[in-house]
Order: C-alpha cells, then structure tokens, then sequence
C-alpha cells in the first residue's frame, strides 16, 4: 500500500498526488462539517447547549418559540449541513471517475440542453465563442456596428464610486465636527482626520473628473463592418467614424490577436493578456472632423489563411479585435478596442468580394 | 500484471505500455476528418484488467489554468466487449471543426487521445498520445501593447 503524500506539488485544480487519496481527504473534511451540523443542531434542539447567557440552567429551544429566532439559531448548523452535504454528494458523484469520464458526463449534460451547445460557445463550433452579441447592433452603412471594449468606462465607474463614498464619508465627519464646533467644544483629532479625509476626497474627486474628461472630450469612436463571424483567408470592409471637434495628428487601425490565461497564484485569481499578433491596416494623417459630424472613412482587413480561429474555454481565450490609436493634438493618446469573432477555415463560405471604396480626403495609405 | 525478474532477485511488476498507432504518420488531421487509432496493450495481464476508457479529448496547457473538453468516451467494462478490446483494440472517430490545435504564447490547444486501463486492485493506468487538428502555425511571439 502507498502512503500518500502531505505535500504534493500543486497548481490551480491539478495534483500531483494520488487522486484517491486527494478525494478521500476531501471527502473526510466535507463529512466532519456534516457531523459537526448534526452535532451542533441536536445539541441546540435538545437543550444541552445553554443559548442565554444570562440563564444558568439549559434550556430546550421551544418550536413555538418565536418562528424567526429559530430559524437564526440554526443558520450555523444548517450552512455546515448544507455545505458539507453537498460537497459529499459532489465527491461520491466523482469517486473513481477518470477526469474524461467526468468531463464526458458534463458534456453530456450540455447536450441535453434544449441549445443543442455549450452556453458560451458557437453552435457546431466547440471552444468557439458565439457572435450574437456582435451581430445585434445594425450599422448606419455597413451591416453591424461593433461593440466597443472599454476597460475605461469601469476605471471611470470606479473612480466615481470611490469619490462619491469617500466624499460622504467625508460629510459624515464634517457635520460631527461642525457640531462639535457650535457647542465650544474643539476636538483636534477629529480635526486632524477630517482634513486628512478631505484632502484624499479632493483628490478622489480631481482624478474622477479629470478621467471623465479625457473619455468624453475627445469624441466617440465607431467601428462597422460588413460581416460577422470572419472566416480566415476573408477581406472585410471596416467603417472607421470618429467625432470631436478638435484636430487628430494621426488615427491608426489595426487587426490584433491577444491570449488571455486565468490563473489562481495563492488565493487570489489573476489573468495574464499577450498580444501575438497585430496587423497595421491603415493611417490617416491630420484628421480633423467637420464641425456637426464625424470623420468617416473606410479599410479592409484581411485574416490570414492559416490564422487561429477565437478560442474561449473556461480559463483561456485567444481574442481577435481591431484597435484603434488616436492622438489628439490637445489631449492624450487613447486606444479603442473593438472584439471580432474569428470562425475556423474549414466552414469557410464564398462570399462576394469586398466592394471598393474611395479614399477619403487627407487620407495616407502607408 | 506480468512481473519481470529483476538482477537481485526481487520480482518487480511491469510498467504497463500502450502502443498507438495512427492512420496519419505525421499526426496532423483536416477536421470533420475521421481519426482511425489501433492501440496495443503491453505489459498486462488481459485478465486483471477491470475496465479501459478510450478517448479523444483536448486540453489547455499554457499559463492559465488547465481546461478539458472530451470530443469521444467510451468506457468498457463488459467482459465480453473487454476481450476484444484488449490487448489490441482499433476505433473511428469523426474529429470535429474545432477548436484547431494551437502552439501561443501563453495559451496552447493540445488534441490527444487517451487509453485508460483500470485494473482489479483499484489502481489505474493512463496513456495519452499527441496529434494535430488543422495546420495553424505557432504565433509569432509578445508584442508591445498598444499605449
């Protein structure tokens, strides 16, 4: 018989011990928090735990007792059943199954899924993700308006919650202070933190503005395209609409490939971007869009033929997307990014070629 | 399990050995193709043999965490079906269109199949052998992000 080993490498969900001996240990944790539930509940039922500090002798918990103290009471003892019991149904359910056996069972379960496909994945395409929140919008002259992938707007978001928070935790100190003022009384220390929480609620607020501005000062930036899902070996037509009033030194376009890999370091979760490939299409050179209405000119990206199609499973994606670079003559450089869906070269379809475009004025093809 | 007489006398048991053979020499598969595997067992005794499961699967490997997906499983365990499944087994499986085998920079899809031989004792035995779907090339490398 082989012991098992106590310090196994490990990472993430993988082990490098015996399974069994994994499952089992799993499987006593998750039956020591059902009878400690069992335990702890019996004990509270049948009075032998004493739940009134200020009454020596035991007392039974009354069911005609009040309803919702009750059902407090055994919160504890119902989250340990409810939480080890269902890790032990989970650990008998796999106990002895090889991971394809398990993961096999799961599929199973996908398909029979009224879908027909997994949630997440593109129907007949496993490990492709679906398009359909690409395809919803209608363009104003090509046939889809891209969404468009903006990290910023959360940093915004998130900057404004914590400026607003901050801020009313700020006002709550102040009134306390204020109060203390009218009464005569002078409380240095509430005076010391209150100004210390006011000079960082400021701040809070000149970083809230001031990325509230560099979003919105320099105009929306609108792609579309004249088809979707793209096939590998394809040319597309790409709208590039970019409004503001000021001057851009330079708008660039360009077709990316980025890996995206989540991984677990500790307990935290973390996810790692790699750009691996990046096509520049175009560049357009001192753009500046009429004042009342957008820039609007027009590219063509071609997939490469032997290009990896989208790929998304639960912890890694391979992300086709165009970008966009603006530079601004009076603000910062700024990069939008708009998600493409990439189908593999197999279901590849004829299509009608792409139709030619003018050049628009003051454009520089590179 | 058969044993081998190791050189101070002490019985040693056989490392069990699963030989695959693939239709394709060079491994690589057009999808919607039909993989065809002949697989031999080595180094086992038909009779402890309790179960083997046949699979063709991909996975992950990569930085991330590692992810499955099980295109075929087919777990035998009848007696009947085991003797003609071992030692010497073939089987056909239609591959799919995705996902195509992939070579990142940090996340790579790998396409396999599995031969696992569960034994009476309890203990089990896996072996996994490598192909391609498609012909994608290995990305080119990090590049800078855009600023």
């Amino acid at each position: 018989m082989r012991l098992p080993r106590f310090f196994g490498k490990k990472r993430g969900h993988r082990r490098t011990g015996s399974q069994a001996w994994g499952s089992f240990g799993e499987g006593l944790f998750y039956a020591g928090l059902v009878a400690a539930g069992i335990v702890f509940a019996a004990l509270l039922l049948s009075g032998t735990v004493n739940y009134a500090p200020s009454d020596s002798q035991p007392v039974a918990l009354p069911w005609a007792y009040a309803w919702c103290l009750w059902l407090l009471t055994m919160l504890i003892p119902g989250a340990l059943l409810a939480f080890g019991g269902s890790g032990l149904a989970r650990v008998v359910r796999t106990w002895g199954k090889s991971e394809e056996r398990r993961a096999a069972s799961e599929r199973l379960t996908v398909l029979l899924d009224a879908m027909g496909h997994a949630i997440g994945e593109a129907p007949g395409h496993p490990g492709v993700p679906p398009c359909d929140d690409l395809v919803n919008s209608p363009g104003t002259i090509l046939r889809y308006r891209l969404p468009i992938e903006s990290p910023e707007s959360w940093t915004l978001f998130g900057f404004g919650l914590f400026a607003g928070l901050w801020n009313a935790i700020v006002v709550v100190l102040a009134v306390g202070a204020g109060f203390e003022l009218v009464s005569g009384r002078i409380d240095w220390l509430l005076l010391a933190l209150l100004a210390t929480f006011l000079a960082v609620g400021i701040g809070g607020i000149v970083v809230f503005v001031r990325a509230l501005v560099l979003a919105t000062a320099v105009g929306p930036t609108q792609i579309e395209i004249c088809d979707h899902p793209l096939m590998p070996g394809e040319a597309y037509d790409v709208l590039l609409a970019q409004g503001g009033s000021g001057v851009f030194r330079s708008l660039e376009l360009f077709l990316e490939v980025e890996e995206l890999a989540t991984f677990r370091q500790g307990t935290d979760t973390r996810t790692e971007r790699t750009i691996v490939y990046r096509e520049p299409v175009r560049e357009w050179r001192d753009v500046q869009p009429v004042p009342g209405a957008r820039f609007e000119t027009h590219a063509t990206i071609t997939i490469p033929s032997a290009a990896m199609h989208s790929f998304a499973s639960a912890h890694n994606a391979v992300k086709w997307r165009i970008v966009v670079r603006g530079s601004p003559e009076r603000w910062p450089v700024f990069v939008r990014v708009f998600p493409l869906v990439v189908f593999p070269a197999t279901t590849a379809a004829t299509r009608a070629p792409v139709r030619s475009v003018a050049l628009a004025a003051g454009e520089v093809v590179p | 399990m058969s044993g081998s007489m190791a050189g101070n006398g002490v019985v040693k048991a056989a490392t069990p050995h699963v030989a695959v053979e693939f239709d394709r020499a060079d491994r690589v598969y057009e999808p919607r193709r039909e993989l065809r595997i002949r697989y031999h067992i080595e180094g086992v005794e038909p009779e402890v043999v309790r179960a083997i499961e046949r699979s063709v699967l991909w996975y992950t490997e990569g930085k991330g965490e590692e992810d499955l997906g099980v295109h075929s499983f087919e777990r035998i365990d009848d007696p009947a079906t085991l003797a003609q499944a071992s030692p010497v087994g073939t089987f056909m499986i239609p591959l799919p269109t995705s996902p195509l085998s992939y070579e990142g920079v940090i996340v790579k899809v790998r396409w396999c199949v599995r031969v696992r031989i569960f034994f009476g004792s309890g203990r089990d035995f896996v072996s996994e052998h490598v192909f391609d779907l498609g012909g994608v090339p290995p990305a080119r490398g990090p590049l800078e992000r855009l600023e």
